[in-house]
């Protein structure tokens, strides 16, 4: 049997177990979380937060960004933890490993379920702040929110941020993994959220933190001519850190003792 | 001679520097049901995993339909269903949800999953959350994914775990049903003597990483006339040091009796002849039919309950 087929089968059965759990609903409901605020937020309180001259839809993209930057990798490290955590919970290792599908497939069909997880959710944010934007020409329509709003750079946007996760994400989805614990995959995304938040303070070497490669890769946003795809620094090294730690893992993953 | 479906050749295993499986050879029959049997911590569950390559064995040590597990894992693993230790199971889903997964894994057409519901009597339950299930429930859910891939070898490991008496006996039909209507070899691994004994028609007793015997159960029956032997009397447990003394092992024991496995009628008067000495009273010395227990206990030289 081929590889294609294995992974095939393996991505398949993998995206089934996740019917009606609370993994699914957090993937649709907490891309919403940030969305339905702003919508509140400026549907009460519209003109005092845009003010004169401000471009509505720049105001928007900030308010979305800069909470999410700090919420996102929160969200990563429990993605990470249910992906990992269905199959201890249920005792199901040794049942999925025990099936005619090769360890590679098995450990990869997991990854990209993982991955495409953090994806789709990352896109329904980025939608749900464009509907939070469409909807205010009808609730506040003197807000500014008739100018027209590039849907494409807020996609991009997206995918920037996507890329930029992937570092954190290949880190938390390896040690969650690899421990059935479920506080230690989240004491090391923790720890590694808030030491980026201080490091990023004043020390030289900060922007090599794997767990601040997304805020960066996003930094500059709220400033005029911000182009999405100019400073991809972040991007590549996030991009590293996940081939090397998602490599490393599934050596680790292959060899181990499943029990 | 009918070809092995399970061959392994001086199975080595170590967690760390403690020898889990100390040269292992076994020889499973094509047909059998093959009982592998011996206390717990034995190392039942660990030659388990090597044969599904959970845990990964040396090359050439572990052969399933004459070829090598190892580099031909997916083909091998796609003849095998495996049930092991405590059920794994999705509770969130339903046990037709559950089962659903395991089908997109290997493939399976969709009527499958009917017939195995069918096979292992789940029918009625499909559709119940599997966290609503019972043990036995369970199990039999967990037989039927092992059954999805219709595999010509089945491996459970201690099926009847946990079970009330009404779900051993069904989960017992089934297995000698799978044995005798669909031609499945099955390899069962249990403590539980009296289990393998109404299944099995080979045995192998491990018991600290070696095998102590393989082959025919009758043959084991017949070659080692081992029984037991129940003794009365008044002060029980100087009786047991006394025992204990001579270097048997005491399979049972309560405030009036002590029973113990011995090989022949030597035994019997040297524990006699002990307890007298001893200034013990006794009242009862009675010998029993040899079982199966007794060899195992024998051969293993410790109770495991």
């Amino acid at each position: 049997m081929n590889i294609a087929l294995q992974l095939r089968r393996g991505i398949s059965a993998e995206a089934y177990k996740y019917k009606k759990t609370f993994t699914f609903w957090l993937l649709i409901l907490a891309p919403a979380f940030v969305p339905i605020i702003n919508f509140i937020i400026l549907w009460q309180r519209g003109p005092q937060v845009v003010k004169e001259g401000m471009n509505a839809w720049s105001t928007l993209i900030g308010f979305s960004i800069d909470p999410a930057n700090f919420l996102f990798p929160f969200f990563i490290m429990m993605v990470a933890l249910l992906v990992n955590n269905i199959e201890y919970s249920s005792n199901t290792w040794k049942l999925i490993y025990a099936q005619p599908l090769s360890r590679l497939s098995l450990y990869l069909s997991k990854i990209k379920v993982f991955i495409f997880m953090i994806f789709i959710s990352l896109m329904l944010f980025g939608s749900f702040t464009i509907l939070v934007g469409l909807s205010m020409r009808l609730v506040q329509p003197d807000l500014g929110f008739e100018e027209s709003f590039s849907f494409s750079f807020q996609y991009a946007l997206m995918i920037k941020i996507f890329l930029g996760t992937l570092g954190m994400a290949s880190i938390q989805f390896f040690v969650s993994q690899q421990s059935k614990n479920l506080i230690l995959p989240l004491g090391i995304g923790i720890a590694g959220v808030i030491s980026f938040m201080i490091a990023m303070q004043g020390w030289e070497h900060a922007p090599y933190h794997p767990y601040g490669y997304a805020i960066l890769a996003t930094g500059g946003v709220r400033q005029e001519g911000f182009e999405v795809w100019a400073d991809m620094t972040s991007v590549y090294k996030s991009l590293v850190v996940a081939a090397i730690v998602f490599t490393a893992s599934g050596i680790i993953q292959a060899k181990k003792r499943i029990i | 001679m009918t070809r092995s479906i399970i061959q392994t050749n001086n199975l080595n295993f170590n967690f760390g520097n403690f020898k889990a499986l100390d040269s292992i050879n076994l020889s499973v029959p094509e047909g059998s049901i093959y009982g592998f049997l011996g206390p717990n911590g034995a190392g039942k569950t660990t030659t388990i995993r090597i044969l599904l390559d959970l845990f990964h064995s040396k090359p050439g040590q572990v052969k399933l339909f004459g070829k090598d597990i190892l580099q031909n894992k997916v083909e091998l693993l796609g003849k095998v269903g495996a049930l092991i230790e405590n059920p794994s199971i999705y509770r969130h889903l339903t046990g037709r949800q559950n089962l659903e997964v395991i089908r997109r894994m290997i493939g399976a057409p969709k009527s499958r999953i009917d017939e195995v519901l069918k096979i292992v009597r789940l029918m009625d339950n499909a559709d119940k959350k599997a966290k609503n299930y019972s043990l036995g429930m369970c199990q039999r859910l967990g037989l039927a994914s092992a059954l999805l891939n219709d595999p010509d070898l089945i491996i459970l490991d201690e099926p009847t775990n946990g079970l009330d008496p009404s779900g051993i006996i069904e989960m017992r039909e089934l297995i000698i049903s799978l044995n005798k209507d669909y031609g499945k070899t099955i390899f069962l691994s249990s403590h539980i003597l009296s289990e393998i004994e109404k299944m099995a028609t080979d045995v192998a007793i491990i018991d600290q990483g070696r095998i102590m015997y393989e082959g025919k159960l009758d043959v084991l029956r017949s070659n080692d006339p081992t029984h037991f032997l129940e003794i009365k009397v008044e002060n029980t447990q100087k009786a047991i040091e006394v025992i204990k003394e001579l270097n048997y092992t005491i399979s049972e024991q309560n405030s009036k009796t002590i029973t113990l496995p011995v090989i022949n009628k030597a035994d019997i008067s040297k524990i006699n002849k002990a307890l007298v000495q001893n200034d013990i009273e006794v009242y009862q010395l009675k010998s029993t039919e040899e079982t199966l227990e007794a060899i195992f206990l024998n051969l293993t030289k410790k109770l495991d309950q």
